[in-house]
């Protein structure tokens, strides 16, 4: 009888370590990702257009734009025809994209730290970071899943949802669509995408 | 019996150890875990993928789960967000943009720690309503350093020499925090998007706020209503000068921008009053 328990509690502190493990190693991958940027920016012999590019490419494989895309028009994806979700998705992933570049020539040596890791399911994961300036401190949290089937040419675990200072992009972006699309057509909605 | 005890601490210091190990290992494992992925990718083809993908999406749904704001102001806050926006674009950004040029950024650093320090009594009072004794010792730490050693606030030791963090409380994160609901969303002129909560707490706030003239009470840094608004659009100005281009570039992420900075408001508070 004391076998078997001693046989859980091991099982218990093994399963547990795993849980640490998996955090710790994508802690590590978002880390070295954040450096790696922090690299390029820092090179100022390419000129911007470059560069931000060449961000954009490091950091694309640990984001799933393509599901940030279809979350964001929530319920109304699934009545969209192919070629429209397509478009859609092609319009969305550049706004992100350039969304993203724009603030990175914001940048100007901030630092970036993991404070916490949370893992509310298995296949879900969050990473809360501060992004620490010399005057003041921005909470940022990188909200990860991992795929069932992993995709070309992406990470293990995939980011779907930044949240800065508790305003979630994908939510806000999702408010925004639901209501503009109360009173106007997805062609409208990607003519409005495409003009910004 | 002791076998087992020996063999489960093996295992043990197995997975610490590895758990430890360089990262060429990890990625190994990493590999070897895509490639079991892989294996067992092959089970649901049989399946409908659409049914996959479909539940697969609705198992966000819950997060993203837009709360339903009720919004009978909409068409106002519509016109005042058209409003405030064009004050910002025509007033407010060019001043900020000539005041910047002439004015060195320590000073308008400077500036922006004096006005804060000088709004220590919201931050202390609201901190003690929501019995947040140690942020309101760290904010009365604050308050006594940089008044003295930081020059009447105009630098900021306690945070660079005695790492104390200013903890930013307002009346309407104290009602926040005692469960009462942000009400419908009002924009208001010139100060921005707030709702009925947040905009009945600035009258509480206003009568802790040294700026903010006020006949009945017996300080007052400004002589009469007239200096008083001068200053606080002097603050909004080095304010704005100090944030340069981010408001421009919050706006550009925006399709409608409206319920766009209606929700960003809303979220942000939020998040303001969990903390």
């Amino acid at each position: 009888m004391k076998k078997i328990y001693l046989v859980i509690i091991s099982l218990f502190i093994l399963s547990q370590n795993l849980v640490a493990n998996e955090q710790l190693i994508l802690k590590e991958h978002f880390l070295n990702k954040i450096n790696e940027v922090i690299v390029i920016v820092k090179n100022k012999t390419l000129d911007k257009e470059l560069r931000n590019s060449k961000i954009v490419n490091t950091l694309t494989p640990m984001f799933d734009f393509t599901l940030m895309a279809k979350l964001s028009l929530g319920k109304k994806w699934k009545q969209l025809n192919n070629s429209n979700q397509d478009k859609f998705v092609k319009l969305y992933v550049e706004r992100m994209k350039k969304s993203y570049s724009s603030k990175i020539d914001a940048y100007s040596d901030e630092k970036i730290e993991v404070t916490k890791i949370k893992q509310p399911k298995s296949a879900r994961m969050e990473l809360i970071t501060n992004l620490v300036s010399k005057e003041t401190k921005l909470e940022i949290s990188y909200k990860f899943y991992k795929p069932k089937n992993l995709k070309m040419d992406k990470d293990s675990w995939l980011i779907y949802d930044v949240v800065i200072l508790g305003v979630s992009i994908l939510k806000t972006d999702k408010a925004q669509f639901t209501e503009f699309l109360q009173t106007k057509t997805i062609e409208e909605l990607m003519i409005q995408l495409q003009s910004k | 019996m002791k076998n087992i005890l020996f063999l489960s601490c093996t295992v043990f210091m197995l997975i610490t150890i590895t758990g430890c190990s360089s990262k060429v290992e990890t990625s190994k494992k990493e590999s070897f875990i895509k490639e079991e992925q892989n294996i067992n990718s092959y089970e649901p083809i049989d399946k409908s993928s659409f049914n996959d993908e479909d539940e697969f999406l609705d198992s966000f749904g819950e997060e993203l789960e837009i709360e339903k704001r009720s919004d009978p102001l909409s068409g106002y806050n519509r016109v005042m967000t058209n409003f405030n926006d064009g004050v910002f674009e025509y007033v407010l950004a060019p001043v900020a943009r000539g005041y910047r040029t002439v004015v060195h950024k320590e000073i308008r650093t400077s500036v922006g720690n004096f006005f804060h320090n000088i709004l220590y009594p919201i931050r202390l009072i609201n901190n003690l309503l929501q019995g947040k004794v140690k942020n309101s010792a760290d904010e009365t730490g604050r308050f006594l350093i940089n008044s003295t050693i930081g020059i009447f606030g105009l630098f900021d030791p306690a945070k660079s020499y005695f790492e104390l963090e200013a903890h930013n409380e307002d009346f309407g994160q104290t009602l926040g925090f005692y469960g009462v609901g942000a009400g419908p969303h009002i924009v208001l002129p010139f100060f921005g998007p707030s709702n009925l909560r947040d905009t009945f707490s600035m009258y509480p706030d206003s009568l802790l706020n040294p700026i903010v003239y006020n006949d009945d009470r017996g300080y007052n840094l400004t002589n009469s209503y007239g200096e008083s608004l001068l200053l606080q659009a002097y603050e909004r100005v080095n304010y704005v000068s100090l944030h340069d281009g981010e408001y421009e570039k919050l706006k550009k992420d925006a399709v409608d921008l409206y319920p766009y900075l209606r929700d960003v408001y809303e979220q942000y508070r939020e998040k303001q009053i969990k903390e």
